[in-house]
């Protein structure tokens, strides 16, 4: 049965995925091509000297890319559910509600993850060629967070998403926008280093929220 | 009989607007029955809480003896849904579809019994849902629940958006298979000329309670339009047993159960001005209005 919401959500998910796995490679390549620039006009050792004295990370264009990716994916991956309240069938199927809930959320996180794991190979790759090993930690941790961000900015707008009534979605959504400030508080490397474990089970534990919409919507909450 | 769907003292209200209060019914194995009643009337009210996304103010229901709000996943294999507009996952084709519901239905689904309906359709197998007609898309939703093999069928306003070709198709189709294979169907549409086709048993709802609840054939047997000719400006103030009594130009309607004879005693005790009484037996469709009344 898992394996079968699997397909549903892979249906929905695959062209979408496909796009943000291009998108978000692709801004994290020109990242990477202007931080080569750099490199070529003023030396490694000025870029190096930089990024340490001020916590330079040549990604700031990235920022705010895997949040973007996150949000359009829950999107696209729950907005058809909602449409025309087709989540009726799949609440209807024979198979645990709450299990086939975090199944379709398990599969969104699980494409997402595929989709930043690929921008941090590639990252990780190019980095690890021109610069020392820790200055690429400090590129990487920097970018964490907003990593983190995606998956949390996914769990969050399907939380939104998910709400049957708009006025609570109005309300979700303000309450989601202060949940993510918390993955943008530093953009500067090492910052979340020792937070990054709690913050990634925080993000984790958003997940609990969509269940609240879902429990709300088979209650027939409505505005 | 059985009752394999219970409902107990129902109450619903959105707000504060009351939808009904202490509704109760049940629907016998094998049985078909359509709740038919004017728009607002609670209709769609009664399929959402029967199919668990509403918790009715007060009451329960009860499908197969176990309370819906608390039934086992395993149960929902026998229940079959047809949510209002045939709704079904857009985003698929009838390929996927079949395999992605077939999963969840292991050694009761028949494969054979969705494809037959879709080769009648003659849609390419890659073709998406979204992009089917209306009564494509009825076919594909009447497909699997055939193909799920359902012991009850709750279908929501089944003739929402067909033409009348793809309604009759629709109907025909499910009362063949309901009968021949003794299926529970519990049914509202809006089109009462379509139930008269199909079902077996009736409820007909007003604004807040049940009307009446009685085979289809007891009903147009026993219901009659009484019609009289009485003066201009009567204004008719009838007991309960006469539904919605109206005067349009002297002649004066309304419907009973009671006999001809009954009836004529009633208007001399009640010294109703009348004259030239008639009746006659209706079609469902009538008999609906004539109950509920035009208003």
């Amino acid at each position: 049965m898992l394996k079968a919401i699997f397909y549903k959500e892979w249906i929905k998910l695959r062209w979408y995925m496909l796009l943000a796995l291009i998108v978000t490679t692709a801004v994290a390549g020109y990242c990477l091509l202007r931080a080569d620039r750099a490199i070529e006009l003023r030396g490694a050792g000025h870029i190096w000297e930089v990024m340490v004295l001020k916590d330079a990370v040549f990604i700031d264009l990235l920022r705010f890319v895997p949040l973007l990716a996150g949000i359009l994916a829950a999107l696209v991956q729950f907005m058809p559910e909602m449409q025309r309240k087709c989540l009726k069938l799949t609440l209807h199927l024979p198979c645990p509600q709450q299990r086939m809930v975090f199944a379709m959320l398990a599969a969104g996180v699980a494409m997402l993850v595929a989709c930043f794991a690929v921008n941090f190979a590639v990252m990780t790759a190019w980095l690890s060629a021109v610069l020392p090993a820790e200055l690429v930690t400090n590129v990487l941790s920097a970018a964490a967070p907003w990593y983190l961000a995606g998956v949390a900015g996914y769990l969050l707008a399907a939380w939104v998403c998910l709400e049957p009534a708009w006025k609570r979605r109005v309300l979700n959504l303000a309450v989601a926008a202060l949940i993510v400030r918390a993955y943008f508080l530093a953009p500067v490397p090492r910052a979340y280093n020792d937070f990054l474990p709690w913050l990634a089970l925080y993000t984790l534990a958003l997940s609990l929220l969509a269940w609240i919409s879902v429990a709300r919507f088979k209650a027939g909450c409505q505005d | 009989m059985t009752a394999i769907l219970e409902c107990k003292h129902l109450t619903h209200y959105y707000g504060k607007r009351k939808i009904y209060e202490d509704l109760s019914f049940e629907v016998p194995r094998g049985r078909i029955l359509g709740l038919l009643g004017k728009n607002g009337t609670g209709k769609t009210t009664t399929i959402n809480i029967l199919s668990g996304y509403l918790k009715p103010r007060a009451g329960e229901c009860r499908i197969f003896g176990e309370n819906i709000q608390t039934m086992a996943p395993s149960m929902r294999s026998r229940i079959g849904l047809l949510l209002e507009g045939h709704v079904q996952y857009q985003f698929m084709n009838i390929v996927q579809i079949e395999k992605f519901y077939s999963a969840f239905y292991p050694g009761q689904w028949r494969r054979e019994a969705y494809y037959e309906l879709m080769n009648k359709l003659r849609v390419a197998p890659g073709q998406m849902i979204a992009r089917m007609s209306n009564g494509q898309r009825s076919q594909v939703a009447l497909g699997l629940i055939l193909a799920q093999n359902p012991e009850l069928l709750i279908l929501d306003d089944f003739s929402l958006g067909l033409d009348p070709g793809y309604r009759r198709l629709f109907s025909d189709y499910l009362r063949d298979y309901a009968r021949a294979e003794d299926k529970t169907v519990f049914l509202t549409s809006h089109i009462i000329q379509d139930m008269e086709r199909l079902v077996d048993d009736c409820i007909i709802m007003d604004y807040g309670r049940i009307l009446t609840q009685q085979p289809v054939a007891r009903l147009l047997g026993t219901l009659r339009r009484y019609t009289c000719r009485v003066p201009e400006q009567y204004v008719p103030d009838l007991p309960e047993e006469f539904y919605h009594p109206s005067v349009i130009r002297g002649r004066m309607e309304t419907c009973s159960f009671l006999p001809p004879a009954d009836v004529e005693r009633r208007f001399a005790e009640l010294q109703v001005p009348c004259t030239d009484l008639t009746s006659e037996l209706m079609n469902l469709e009538d008999a609906f209005i004539g109950l509920t009344g035009k208003y």
